[in-house]
């Protein structure tokens, strides 16, 4: 068949031939011929793009299905108003507990530090007494310990959903802009605790700080960003 | 030169039960006098009106960090020979060099010791 443009540059063609032609003239014969042509040229073509357009708006139906159903299955509003809300007081609780008991100790051992030591027997049966405040302000650690291992549960929980998310729909981590806090965290060089223990140890600090032979002068300092 | 015990000392952390720990420390070593700020921001208001003999601080606070503190003390002519002690859970080697880099005398990573304390208050300001 002939390709649909050649169709319509030879109709145009005729149909200038045929100006002031008389309708018995048989060119006419022929671009009627060509016009059906063109006619089914333009059928097959318009009804191909109905056939691609259906089979994307299918897929993008499809896709969209799917994520529902895999966005459902995070159940997001038991995240957002159960457990990561409870996870947060667990972790409120857990600061709060810590600070009781060791505000407790404290206090504890200020008494102890300022009692009154003329008397040994009462001091020290002051003292035991004291001790026993600490033993019971300790308590803390058992029910923190629970609080925490919660909260550890959960976040493994959001964390493998996410993953089972991830892995279907085929997401891939975005580039993160970094966002004024992130840039003062930077900047302020905002690391926070280490995990097991200092990174640096006392020690290797105290070698950057001292005085001796073996302290680290700047070029060493410097030489460590090398 | 002896160490003045009386000379004031400046404990900055927004944690009260850290300044509350520092405090009984420092009266265990002999300075009774002991002032406390919770954020650089507080800490350089209060070195502005007051001549401290020493500085003792956390890094990580709002909304001006230790390290922020440090680097307006050694940049300002009056409040620069103050000797300061960076007490803080920051670890990482980066720290380290960044706070000696901008004149920190000496610091003491947490968790920490009275007697650790003891040493990096000595190293700075003589053995007393």
């Amino acid at each position: 068949m002939m390709p649909s443009t050649e169709v319509a540059n030879k109709v145009r063609e005729a149909i200038n031939a045929l100006k002031g032609a008389d309708l018995q003239d048989p060119r006419l014969g022929e671009v009627l011929n060509l016009a059906s042509q063109m006619s089914e040229a333009m059928r097959i073509f318009f009804s191909s793009i109905d056939r691609t357009l259906f089979d994307e708006m299918r897929y993008i139906s499809s896709y969209i299905q799917r994520t529902r159903s895999e966005i459902s299955n995070l159940r997001p509003t038991d995240l957002s108003e159960d457990r990561i809300p409870t996870a947060g007081a667990e972790l409120h609780a857990v600061v709060e507990h810590t600070a009781e008991a060791t505000n407790l100790i404290m206090a504890v051992a200020e008494d102890v530090m300022g009692a009154d030591t003329s008397d040994p027997d009462a001091y020290q049966a002051y003292v035991s007494e004291k001790m026993m405040e600490v033993f019971e302000a300790c308590t803390f650690q058992d029910i923190t310990g629970q609080r925490i291992k919660k909260v550890v549960e959960t976040l493994t929980h959001i964390e493998q959903r996410l993953e089972r998310f991830a892995n279907v729909m085929g997401v891939e981590d975005a580039e993160l802009e970094e966002t004024p806090e992130d840039r003062r965290k930077r900047e302020n060089l905002l690391n926070g605790p280490a995990l097991n223990g200092p990174e640096v140890e006392q020690d290797d600090i105290d070698l950057m700080f001292g005085t001796d032979d073996a302290a680290m002068n700047q070029n060493d300092l410097d030489a460590m960003f090398d | 030169m002896a160490v003045d015990m009386n000379a004031p000392v400046l404990v900055v952390d927004d944690y009260q039960t850290m300044v509350r720990i520092i405090r009984n420390l420092l009266k265990q070593l002999g300075f009774e006098n002991v002032d406390e700020a919770a954020d650089g921001r507080e800490a350089l208001e209060k070195m502005k009106a007051k001549k401290y003999g020493l500085v003792i601080s956390d890094w990580n606070m709002e909304p001006m960090t230790g390290y922020e503190l440090l680097r307006e003390v050694r940049g300002d002519e009056l409040l620069k020979p103050t000797p300061f002690i960076m007490v803080t859970a920051e670890s990482k080697t980066e720290n380290v060099i960044a706070a000696k880099k901008a004149g920190v005398n000496n610091y003491i990573v947490k968790p920490f010791n009275a007697q650790t304390l003891k040493a990096k208050i000595a190293s700075v300001l003589g053995d007393f």
